[in-house]
Parts: C-alpha cells; structure tokens; sequence
C-alpha cells in the first residue's frame, strides 16, 4: 500500500536520512525503533511533507511521487489518504475537542456538517471522552489531549495514521490510557507507522518493526525476530538499553 | 483673578464633539486600509523573499524614524505636486486646488499606520505555533483555511492589546490634521477659542473629547478581547 524509496534529507551538511526504503501493506502496525537522532521523527515529517526530503520516491496505492519535484496536488492528493498524530497533541487551541475532530472532516474533506458531526461524536466516543465533547484543549489534560488528537485521527478514516512519539510528552501515568487507545484501534485493522519508545507497544501490537539508526534502516523484522534474534549488534545494543536483562521479583 | 469661562467651556465642548466624525472617518478609512495591507505585509515579513521583507523594513523603519507631523506636511506638500502633473498628462478638467485635503489625510495616516500594523501582525502570528500549521495541514485544510479558521484567530487575541493601543494613538494622532486645515476636533475647539482668547477652556475641551472617544474605544476592546478569550480562560 506505501511503499518508500530512498529517501534522503540533509538539514545543512547534515544528513539526516540516508537512503530510506520500506513498504507497509495494509493492516500493518509498524513501529519505528531507534535512539534519539536517528531520524525516525525526520521521517515520518517527510512523509506527510511537512520537511522537504531531498530525494527519493513514495509511492501510496496509485500514486507516485517523486519527492524530487512534488506537486501540491500531490501533498494534497497524499494528506487525503493519510492522518498525524503528534507528539505534542497540537490540537486547534481555538476549537472545542468536538471542534477539533470536526475541522479535517467539514473543511478538509467537505462532509455536510450533520454527517461530519456524527463521525466526530462517534470517533470520541471510540477514545473515551464522550463527556468531553464541549471542553477546549486548556481544560483537557495531556492524556485527554492525546486521545482527541487520535480522535481527530481515526475521524477522517485514513489508509494510514502516522504516530510520533505519541506518548512522550506524558506523564508515565497517562501512558497507558493512551496506548491502550492506540491498541484499541490497532486491533480494529488501523494501518499505523509509529515511531514511539515503548517496548511493549512494540512487542504486543505491531506486526513489524522498523530500527533506525544514524539515518538508515539497520534492520527489520517481526517483533518476534527483532526481539529474541537480532541480527545486527547495533540493534541489540540498543535493546539491551531499552529493555532490562534481568526483573528482580521480591 | 480670572476663571474658567464655564460657559464657554460647555458650548466649546460641542463645537469640538462635532468634529468628531472627521477625525473618526480618518481613522476607520485609515484602519480599513491597513489592517488588510499590514496584515499582507506581515506575512511578507514572515514568509516572503528576503529582498520583499528587506523593503518592508526599510518602509517600516521610515515611517516609524521620522515625525508623524513632517510626513503629514511632506504629503501635503509633494502630493499635490505630483497630482497635478497626473491631471495635466491626462488632461483632465480637475483642478488640483478642488482636492479635498481629507485625501491627503487619509494617505498620511494609512502610510503610517500600515507600518504600525505590520509589526502588530506580525509578532502575534509568531506567538502561535507553526505545528498549529501543520496539525490543519494533517487533516487536509489548505494553508489558506489554516490560516482563516486556526492561526488569525489564535493571533488576534494576542494582536488585540496592541490593536486596541494602535488605534487609540491613530486617534489622537489625527489632531495633528490641524496642519491640513481638516476641521477636525483640534481645529474646531481651537478656532472657537479664537476671540475670547479662552485657550486653556478649548484645550481642556479637547482633552475631554479625546478621553471620552478613547475610552469607548478600550472598553469595546476590552470587550471583544474577552470574548475572543474566552477559549483561554476556562479551566477545567
């Protein structure tokens, strides 16, 4: 379904992606591993062209860009087909969370308000916050925020949702309501490329990992095969930091 | 010892109110111009080709570097100059000296407040985050929605205060039309006081005039701000 090629970007004499490729079909929860620097975020940006990759080549269902020359048809024909989650929420200050969710589909994707205001109710109701359609994003907290955000997300039906870092910017105790959302609509068939640090969201719901380090993909595989096998000693390295050898019960 | 002529001080006080449509017609004209040129120019400022944001700093730091009164007698000086030689070219049967010198003030003061506004314009947009950009973006809004739905309504709260302060100087500063012969607040009062030489009567008037149309200027402000706020100061 996405399939990318060689991409590259250089922020000055800094290369920060060096030659990506990858492909994601439908369905797939693909988690992008790697330490802080190694481009994950870069990536994903590239993707919903928010930073202009240097070179390289998306090709998503029908279309093919050449990140080389794109067009805006081409970001706008792309953004269509997909949705952000961020790392730090960014809803619309100005708008209600109803609002929110309401924005992509009434302006973005010009559904008849009536309809739209269904999708938006229904979608918020999938995160857990039925109650809190009326609240603007100063009265919510992070996690609420977050789940508004996945909200807005889902709403627009997206062939693929790009999360970054979604629950890094949380406090360790709203995690889990966040990643519990995200397991949720996992589970219901969401296709999702997210970049994120947490191990057990990476074990237990992707069916695909992706480790990135220095720019390039070092290696991927199933969770099962990055975890328990790792092919390459940077991988293991890195797991070993991320993932504590021995649990002392007491 | 002499007092205050009270009674002329009441009648002043009208005389000077009635030219408070002049001084408020130069103002709205002048806003109305500037705040969509300024907010262009802001956006220029922030987005634009270094030599665009190059020029309009150079007009910005001329308009703001120089005394609003030398302007005002630069325009009136050098316009007409260059308006009759328009007319002559194009043969027309107007004669510079029917230009009413309205116009001229309404230049003046558009030229100069476009530079304020622009400064206005553009810190408040760059109080609101660029990931707001890019969240509209993500779900599919042009910038152009973005931008009408998202940013402008975040940045006009913060752009408020100032926008409040831009036009209450706008107003005062149109006194200074005096110098175009504009029968506006200053003149009227000034004029009145003329015979009986009650100066100090005419000024206080003045003073008052100003004070109340300001005054009714902040608190619509005050109003529109706390309306347009009323997303911040909610809380759980």
């Amino acid at each position: 379904m996405l399939e990318v090629r060689e991409i590259r970007k250089a922020f000055g004499n800094q290369e920060v992606l060096s030659g990506i490729s990858f492909s994601i079909e439908k369905g797939d929860v693909a988690v992008i591993l790697g330490p802080s620097g190694s481009g994950k975020t870069t990536l994903l940006r590239c993707l919903e062209f928010f930073e202009q990759a240097d070179s390289g080549e998306v090709l998503f269902d029908d279309i093919d860009v050449d990140l080389r020359n794109v067009t805006k048809e081409q970001i706008k024909a792309i953004r269509q087909k997909t949705a952000f989650v961020f790392q730090n929420y960014n809803l619309f200050n100005n708008k209600t969370a109803l609002e929110n969710v309401l924005e992509g589909l009434v302006i973005g994707r010009k559904i008849p308000k009536k309809e739209a205001e269904a999708i938006a109710k229904e979608a918020l109701d999938k995160v857990g916050l039925s109650d809190k359609y009326a609240y603007y994003p100063s009265q919510l907290s992070g996690g609420q925020q977050q789940r508004v955000g996945i909200a807005r997300a889902i709403a627009l039906s997206p062939e693929i949702i790009f999360f970054d870092e979604p629950t890094s910017a949380l406090d360790p105790e709203l995690i889990g309501e966040v990643l519990a959302t995200m397991k949720k609509i996992a589970k219901e068939g969401t296709t999702m490329l997210v970049v994120t640090h947490e191990m057990s969201f990476a074990q237990d719901v992707a069916n695909k990992i992706i480790f990135m380090d220095g720019g390039s993909i070092v290696e991927e595989g199933t969770p099962r095969q990055i975890f328990t096998e790792p092919k390459e000693e940077r991988t293991r390295q890195f797991l070993k930091r991320m993932l504590p050898e021995y649990t002392y019960y007491i | 010892m002499q007092t205050l002529d009270l009674h002329f001080m009441w009648e002043a006080f009208f005389i000077a109110l009635s030219g408070a449509p002049i001084t408020l017609l130069i103002t709205v004209v002048a806003l109305l111009i500037s705040i969509p040129v300024g907010f262009f120019f802001s956006l220029i400022r922030l987005n634009g080709t270094p030599i665009l944001d190059q020029l309009c700093r150079i007009y910005i730091s001329f308009v703001r570097g120089t005394p609003l009164i030398i302007q005002i007698f630069l325009i009136y000086n050098v316009m007409p100059i260059l308006l009759e030689r328009f007319l002559r070219s194009t043969h027309s049967t107007l004669s510079v000296f029917d230009v009413n010198p309205i116009w001229y003030a309404f230049v003046v003061f558009s030229l100069y407040t476009i530079a304020i506004l622009t400064e206005v314009f553009r810190s408040a947009l760059k109080t609101v985050q660029k990931s707001q950009l890019e969240a509209a973006h993500s779900v599919g809004l042009s910038t152009c929605a973005a931008y009408r739905r998202i940013i402008i309504p975040q940045a006009l709260v913060t752009a408020l205060p100032n926008l409040c302060n831009a036009t209450t100087n706008l107003i005062k500063n149109t006194s200074l039309c005096y110098a175009l012969s504009l029968r506006e607040i200053t003149l009227r009062a000034k004029v009145a006081a003329n015979p009986g030489y009650n100066y100090i009567e005419a000024y206080i008037d003045i003073f008052l005039v100003y004070l109340l149309i300001c005054s009714l200027v902040e608190y619509g402000f005050k109003k529109y701000e706390k309306k347009l706020k009323a997303y911040q100061c909610l809380s759980a």
